[in-house]
C-alpha cells in the first residue's frame, strides 16, 4: 500500500469514527491539537488500524507520533517489514 | 467594624480549616494506613471500602467543622438521588471543595483524581489507601472507570480534570463520557455553585470572600446514555456528542450563577 492510498485509508477512518472536518486532514495535521484525537480516540483509531494490516498492533508503535503524517510513516514501516 | 472582624476571623478560621486537613491528611497517610494494612485477614477491596468509609466520614466531620468555624454554610438538594448504587456521578468544579463536599455525601465513593495528588504527602494517604483512580493514563482510566462502576462503586469524576478557570470558560474531557458509553451508565448530574465564588483555581487561601461562602450542591434527575450511542451510531462519536451535551449543561449552571 502506497503512503496516498494510506492517507486515504486514515482519512476515511477519521471521518467515520470522529466525524473529523475533512478539511482539516491534512499529513501535517497534529492528532491532539489539531485534529482533536486525545488518547482514548487513540486506542478506537489503533483497533480499526488492525483490520487493515491483518495483526495485532502494538499501541507502542505510535508511541512517539504526533501528527498524520507520523502515523502513515509508522504504518508504512510495519506493512514494509510484514512483506520483507 | 463588625464586618472587618468577621473577615479577620474567617482568614484565622481558613487557616485552621487548612492545617486540620493537613494533618488529618498526614494522620491518614502515617497512621491509619500502616494500621490497615496490618489487618492481614481483610482482603485488599475490604481494606478500600474500609478506607473509603474513613475518607467520607474525615470529609463529614471537615464540613461539619468548617460550619460551625463560619467559613461557610450549605444546602443540598435531591440527596435521595445519591442512595443507590454504581453510579456514575458527574459535577462542574468551581472550588477545591467540591470533591470534599462530594464523598462527604456519599460512603462508598470512588473518585478520579489528579495523579500529583497520589505523591502529594497530605492526600497520598488517602488515595492509596481508597485506590482511587489516578487520571494519569487515558485508556486505562476508562477500563478502570467502567471496572469501578461494575463493582457497585459511585464513582465522582469532574469532567472538566481541573477547576473550572475564572473567567468561566469550561472545557470538558472526554474521558467521564467515554466511561459512560462504553460503560453504558447513566449519568447523575451534579451541579455546585459557591457563592461568593472563593477556593478557585489560583486564588490564594487567605484571600476569604467578603461574605461567608454558601455552598449549593443540587443532584439532577439522571441523563439516559442509550439515546446518545443510538443517534451517534458509535461509541467514539456519541462520547463527543455527550461531552458537548455535558459541557452546555454545566456551562449554562455556571452561566446562571453568574447573574444570579
Amino acid at each position: 500500500m502506497t503512503k496516498q492510498e494510506l492517507f486515504e485509508r486514515l482519512s476515511t477512518i477519521l471521518q467515520e469514527t470522529f466525524d473529523t472536518d475533512p478539511v482539516k486532514i491534512v499529513p501535517e495535521a497534529r492528532l491532539y491539537e489539531d485534529l482533536d484525537i486525545d488518547s482514548i480516540d487513540a486506542v478506537d483509531m489503533i483497533v480499526r488500524l488492525r483490520s487493515l494490516l491483518g495483526k495485532r498492533l502494538q499501541p507502542d508503535s505510535f508511541k512517539s507520533v504526533r501528527t498524520l503524517q507520523d502515523v502513515i510513516d509508522a504504518l508504512h514501516g510495519l506493512l514494509e517489514e510484514q512483506s520483507a | 467594624m463588625l464586618e472587618r472582624v468577621d473577615r479577620y476571623w474567617r482568614v484565622l478560621a481558613t487557616g485552621i480549616a487548612f492545617t486540620t486537613f493537613g494533618v488529618g491528611g498526614l494522620l491518614l497517610w502515617l497512621v491509619f494506613l500502616p494500621l490497615l494494612s496490618l489487618c492481614f485477614w481483610l482482603q485488599a477491596s475490604q481494606r478500600a471500602s474500609i478506607a473509603r468509609w474513613a475518607v467520607h466520614a474525615c470529609f463529614a466531620s471537615f464540613v461539619g467543622l468548617m460550619c460551625w468555624l463560619g467559613i461557610l454554610r450549605y444546602e443540598i438538594h435531591g440527596l435521595d438521588r445519591l442512595r443507590r448504587g454504581g453510579l456514575l456521578i458527574l459535577a462542574n468544579h468551581p472550588t477545591l471543595l467540591d470533591v470534599v463536599f462530594l464523598i462527604s455525601l456519599v460512603p462508598n465513593a470512588d473518585c478520579v483524581v489528579k495523579g500529583s495528588l497520589a505523591r502529594n504527602p497530605f492526600t497520598r494517604g488517602a488515595i492509596c489507601a481508597t485506590n482511587y483512580i489516578c487520571n494519569d493514563s487515558g485508556s486505562g482510566l476508562v477500563e478502570d472507570g467502567i471496572r469501578s462502576l461494575r463493582q457497585g462503586s459511585n464513582l465522582i469524576i469532574f469532567p472538566e480534570g481541573t477547576r473550572t478557570p475564572v473567567d468561566g470558560k469550561m472545557k470538558l474531557q472526554r474521558g467521564a463520557a467515554n466511561i459512560a458509553v462504553r460503560g453504558l451508565r447513566d449519568i447523575t448530574p451534579v451541579t455546585i455553585r459557591c457563592e461568593p465564588l472563593s477556593l478557585t483555581k489560583g486564588l490564594p487561601w487567605w484571600q476569604v470572600p467578603p461574605r461567608r461562602m454558601h455552598f449549593t450542591l443540587e443532584i439532577r434527575d439522571d441523563i439516559a446514555i442509550q439515546p446518545f450511542l443510538d443517534a451517534a451510531g458509535g461509541e467514539a462519536l456519541a462520547a463527543r456528542h455527550l461531552t458537548d451535551y455535558l459541557h452546555d449543561y454545566f456551562a449554562k449552571e455556571v452561566a446562571s450563577h453568574a447573574r444570579a
